[in-house]
């Protein structure tokens, strides 16, 4: 019983919250202690339940799942985060480090392992290959750059990227670079609107705004 | 007073006859004065009446012949280059015309004129050291009367009599010429400005048509339309459209309409030697006829008068229009430039608006799938998600055949949430631009392929693979999925295909499948062997597995370190 892991679920579909309840429930070391459909709702029954592990949509009505799950890694350490998208692996691993989760599953019923990835996240391992967190630093300096409007990121701004990508919470970047937890909030929040340009829908609009014109 | 008056002195008597017949002498010649200016109103009036420049041109000639009762007349219109590029000519006949063979260019006694314009009146032409003598075949032409026409202080041409019918040509004669003269030339004036207002009207009312037709095109070119019409409208013989790609570039010519148009489309000349290089510098319309000191030649063939007007936008050149007239045709003049060159305003604006309305659909749709994408993604997915959750805790609990069943229809839910994944991809991403991911560049082989595989291949990804495979390897992975696709095109006659491309932080895997008959023949085996060839450089494998029920090819390499990343 105490060796039970106890999880929290964060998605704004029922459906979905429903149908890893039962999933998770029907595992013998597994507890769903809590739901969520959205971020505000969450943060406050996080801080009431302090699971072992919280499974997150990127994706809220009221916000990005990415803020959602750094507010709860600064706040309970403890409470290791797993992003749950819908979005590809390209989309879900750069959502993965900037938020500072241990891992992220796809909405794959039987090919996402979610029952494992719950039970080797609870136990403390990352699932997302440090190679790669690199290669994700690496491309979004290099898309930064290159994007004139997105700008070149700040040297403060790549070194805060660089310690996201070391998996350190806000308030251990804040302890790093001496400065305060809120201060670097804002300077992930800045980053991550600058980077929510990436996102695929919006991203094609602005590159469509973005061609010269007499480019056909 | 009788005798009186029958015996005047002879001499007296004389006189009184002398004066009575120089009277009616006086009476004639007041009659045969008051007869010629009523012939020379008749002229100036019948000169007057017509508005078409050809046929005031025409009558001209005909009255001035009437008026000073010559045999033959003619008037030569002079060009920018001092030469008659028009003859009108009364009294030959056709047979003369041909015997002759070519009109009179503005040499010997018709150039005289020509180089100092005042009457010239001769009694025979022969004897003037200016005539040139005749060509073979011309009618004898002996009496001469020739008058410069102004237009407006500018010499326009020249009116040539020659034969009177009676003696020669007198000053009376040279006066009445040189009055209708001065009638024509009013005339021409007015028959010019009237012909420079239909034009105007004329190009106007084209360049409204084509702005709406322009506007509302909905398949046809609007490019097309408009060198179709400048064409017309400005009685050319070749339009082309001209673009450079950045200031001081070789211009191409990017559309041609008219005379040896088509080679000249895609032919590209240095900007420094043409025209249109000298607007897309100056910005200005340009007006060259000929006897240029430069080349004019965006058009091949031996050009003659050459217009040029920039397509401005956002008060840059984006193109040059040229409109040449062949050699040895009417010049442009002024108004001509003028007129086009608020065509080609006209025409700017428009195009303008075409291009952000295009740029304006594409957008929408672009919107359009963004939508479709996040609905999908919003509610499809997580609805087949759920659903599959809630599926597979039933399977658990469930025993035997049906739970195995129950897993299979979750399998299959899995497999079209996938589907959906990669449409999503395609749907909310645009197809052109900088840079363009593996994911994307596999979804077109995908497709460009489905015509000659007869069914599209299924395709999936797994990892994230635009993280990982980027660069040449991108490339050699895009070589591998061509090479084994086009196999099962040609070889394996199979009903599905389907491609796999996986990734992580060590490895990164293509598989493609069908279930053909095989790729059979050693023979058939040569692009593979390329294949393993690609792999092996990259320090991987390619493993092929045919079988009669379906083939497998199998490529497998490391991922490539961080720092040798393109």
């Amino acid at each position: 019983m105490t060796d039970s892991i106890r999880v929290f679920l964060v998605d704004d579909h029922e459906i979905v919250r429903r149908g890893i309840a039962d999933l998770l429930n029907a595992e013998p070391d597994m507890d769903v202690v809590g739901e969520a459909p959205d971020a505000a709702q969450a943060i406050g029954r996080i801080a009431a339940t302090v699971p072992d592990v919280a499974v997150l949509d990127v994706r809220l009505p009221d916000g990005s799942g990415i803020d959602l799950c750094r507010d709860i890694r600064s706040q309970h350490p403890g409470v290791r985060c797993l992003i749950l998208t819908a979005y590809d692996d390209d989309e879900a691993i750069n959502a993965a480090v900037l938020a500072g989760a241990s891992g992220y599953v796809l909405k794959d019923v039987r090919g996402s392992g979610l029952i494992e990835a719950i039970r080797k996240v609870a136990s403390g391992r990352s699932l997302i290959d440090p190679s790669l967190s690199r290669r994700v630093v690496e491309k979004i300096e290099a898309e930064s750059a290159e994007d004139p409007r997105l700008g070149s990121l700040s040297l403060r701004e790549s070194q805060i990227l660089a310690l996201i990508a070391d998996g350190l919470t806000n308030r251990q970047i804040g302890l790093e670079l001496g400065l305060a937890e809120k201060t670097i909030k804002n300077y992930v929040s800045g980053l991550l609107s600058k980077l929510g340009l990436q996102r695929r829908t919006q991203a094609a609009i602005l590159r469509l705004g973005r061609r010269p014109a007499g480019d056909e | 007073m009788t005798d009186e008056t029958i015996s005047f002195p002879d001499a007296p008597r004389s006189q009184l006859d002398t004066a009575l017949a120089d009277l009616v002498e006086r009476a004639h010649g007041v009659m045969e004065t008051q007869g010629r200016l009523r012939a020379l109103l008749r002229a100036n009036q019948a000169v007057v009446e017509l508005m078409e420049l050809p046929q005031v041109l025409h009558r001209i000639v005909e009255v001035a012949v009437e008026l000073v009762d010559a045999r033959f007349g003619a008037l030569g219109v002079i060009s920018p280059s001092g030469e008659l590029e028009q003859f009108i000519h009364v009294g030959l006949t056709d047979s003369d015309v041909e015997a002759i063979g070519h009109l009179p260019v503005g040499h010997g006694l018709l150039g005289a004129l020509i180089d100092d314009p005042r009457a010239i009146r001769l009694s025979h032409i022969s004897d003037d050291p200016r005539s040139s003598g005749f060509p073979a075949h011309h009618p004898p032409m002996d009496t001469f009367l020739g008058v410069p026409i102004r237009v407006r202080d500018k010499v326009f041409g020249n009116l040539y009599l020659s034969n009177r019918s009676t003696g020669e040509f007198t000053a009376d004669d040279e006066q009445l010429v040189k009055s209708l003269a001065g009638t024509a030339g009013f005339a021409i004036e007015n028959a010019r400005l009237y012909a420079e207002t239909r034009r105007r009207q004329a190009w106007a009312a084209a360049s409204a048509e084509i702005t709406a037709a322009m506007l509302s095109a909905d398949g046809d070119d609007p490019l097309a339309i408009l060198l179709e019409r400048l064409l017309m409208l400005a009685e050319a013989d070749l339009v082309a459209l001209t673009a450079q790609a950045f200031p001081g570039d070789e211009i191409e010519v990017t559309a041609a309409h008219g005379a040896a148009a088509d080679p000249l489309i895609g032919r590209r000349f240095p900007a420094t030697e043409t025209v249109a290089g000298r607007v897309f510098d100056g910005g200005q319309p340009l007006l060259v006829n000929e006897g240029s000191a430069f080349h004019v030649e965006v058009p091949a063939h031996d050009s003659g008068p050459v217009m040029a007007l920039p397509l401005t936008a956002g008060g840059l050149v984006q193109a040059v229009l040229v409109i040449t007239r062949a050699r040895g045709r009417q010049s442009f003049d002024a108004a001509d430039l003028d007129m086009a060159a608020d065509f080609a305003d006209q025409a700017s604006v428009a195009l303008e608006l075409i291009k952000s309305r295009t740029a304006q659909q594409l957008v929408l749709v672009q919107e359009d799938r963004a939508r479709i994408a996040r609905d999908l993604h919003d509610h499809v997915i997580q609805q087949l998600f759920g659903t599959g959750l809630q599926l597979q805790s039933i399977a658990g609990a469930t025993d035997g055949a049906t739970g195995k069943k129950i897993i299979e229809s979750v399998s299959n839910i899995d497999g079209a949430i996938a589907q959906i994944r990669t449409a999503i991809f395609a749907l909310a991403m645009p197809r052109t631009g900088e840079s363009v991911t593996v994911r994307h560049r596999l979804i077109d082989l995908v497709t460009e392929m489905t015509l000659s595989l007869g069914r599209a291949p299924t395709i999936e990804f797994s990892g994230p693979v635009d993280l990982v495979v980027t660069g040449s390897l991108a490339d050699d992975v895009l070589a591998v999925a061509r090479e084994a696709l086009t196999n099962t095109a040609r070889h394996a006659r199979a009903e599905m295909s389907s491609m796999r491309l996986t990734a992580d932080g060590t490895a990164i895997q293509l598989t493609v499948d069908d279930d053909g008959h095989g790729i059979g023949e050693p023979t058939r085996r040569s692009g593979l062997s390329n294949l393993e060839a690609r792999a092996h450089a990259r320090g991987g494998s390619c493993t092929v597995d045919s079988g009669p029920t379906g083939t497998r090819v199998t490529w497998r390499v490391p991922a490539p370190e961080l720092s040798a990343r393109s």
